[in-house]
């Protein structure tokens, strides 16, 4: 019992003590022009879907939930966001060159396609981001008009 | 000691929810699906002599005029002998292959002397290398359903990158109306005989010239 309890102990100071280790904060209020929702002219049910499913790691600004004040919860999703953003970034979307955005709207089309975005374990924790079958194909067919507009 | 165990359980419950997440996320990626299977439709109207569809696709294309007068330039040798390393590694169907040939480009890429190139033309090629060099990153990472998906806008890449500066390479410029979920997708190949980088074994040889280049 003895050793159940300072194993107890143990891991009890080790939990207290790295919910001090701070997280960086992905949040911003300012919407750059070069946003994709400000760069192109978006149905409002397509945008507010995007900003639901995707936006959280792909642009600056994220809504976080409350566990985001737990570690190692915290440490997970800053490294979610973080490789989100080195993927794409709607936030800078306009930036990039029209041959990018279609590179970029071809990837993104195929990715809510075939289920790998968004992210199944971001999906369990956020039920309003997950996408039925018919908001993915509204979604498709919306983002692939937009690119062979491009 | 219960206040305690309450708070182990805590702390053991948040390490189980954290490694679910992974679990669920890895599962997803070795679990990719097969976008071009879902599309392999074998009652497909697909007729190579019916130039009617491919015209339309042709001047859809946004590449400019390719043909035998194109500039004969062999600085561009490494760069598309890295692409058509990938190309051959997705007719073979080998994952590995093509990915040997993404990490070929990435360092083809990196030896190109660009500084002989004026400002219109290095302000082109700048996007296209940016773009072309994010799908070969892609390629080396990825399982081969991707790789195709980026290998389709990597061609676009390299043709368009010919274009822009010419090779003194012989090509041939292919399509497949059936690569790219039916909507069609261009490849170069360095032999005359079609061999399909989109398909594989599963349609070797589905497709047609559209031009030759050299």
């Amino acid at each position: 019992m003895k050793l159940v309890k300072k194993i107890a102990l143990i891991l009890l100071v080790a939990f207290v003590g790295i919910q001090f280790i701070p997280t960086k904060h992905n949040q911003s209020n300012i919407v750059q022009a070069s946003d994709f929702m400000v760069v192109y002219n978006i149905p409002e049910q397509i945008e507010t879907q995007l900003k639901v499913s995707c936006y959280d790691c792909h642009s600056n600004n994220t809504e976080y939930p409350w566990y985001n004040k737990i570690q190692p919860a915290a440490w997970i999703m800053e490294g979610h966001i973080k490789k989100g953003k080195e993927e794409l970034n709607f936030n800078e979307f306009g930036d990039y060159s029209i041959r990018r955005q279609k590179s970029k709207l071809k990837s993104i089309i195929s990715q809510i396609r075939d289920d790998e975005m968004p992210i199944s374990s971001y999906a369990f924790m956020h039920g309003d981001a997950k996408l039925s079958e018919s908001k993915k194909l509204e979604l498709e067919n919306w983002l692939t008009n937009l690119r062979d507009s491009l | 000691m219960r206040i305690i165990t309450g708070v182990l359980a805590i702390a053991l419950a948040t390490l189980t929810v954290v490694s679910c997440k992974d679990n669920a996320k890895e599962h997803d990626n070795e679990d990719g699906h097969h976008t071009e299977m879902k599309n392999d439709n074998p009652d497909m109207n697909h007729n190579n002599s019916d130039g009617h569809n491919d015209k339309d696709n042709d001047s859809s294309f946004n590449t400019g005029d390719i043909d035998a007068s194109i500039q004969k330039n062999p600085a561009t040798t490494p760069i598309i002998d890295a692409y058509i390393l990938i190309k051959n590694g997705l007719v073979a169907d080998s994952k590995n292959d093509a990915a040997n040939g993404g990490k070929a480009l990435l360092i083809a890429f990196s030896n190109f002397d660009m500084s002989k190139l004026s400002g219109e033309t290095n302000k082109e090629y700048m996007e296209i290398y940016e773009n072309a060099k994010e799908q070969a990153e892609h390629i080396v990472k990825s399982p081969i359903d991707h790789q195709r998906e980026h290998f389709e806008i990597l061609s676009t890449d390299i043709i368009d990158l010919i274009a822009l500066i010419g090779t003194e390479k012989t090509l041939y410029k292919d399509f497949c109306p059936m690569a790219n979920n039916n909507k069609g997708a261009y490849w170069l190949s360095e032999v005359k005989e079609i061999k399909n980088p989109y398909f594989g074994a599963k349609m070797m040889k589905c497709g047609s010239i559209k031009k030759q280049i050299n």
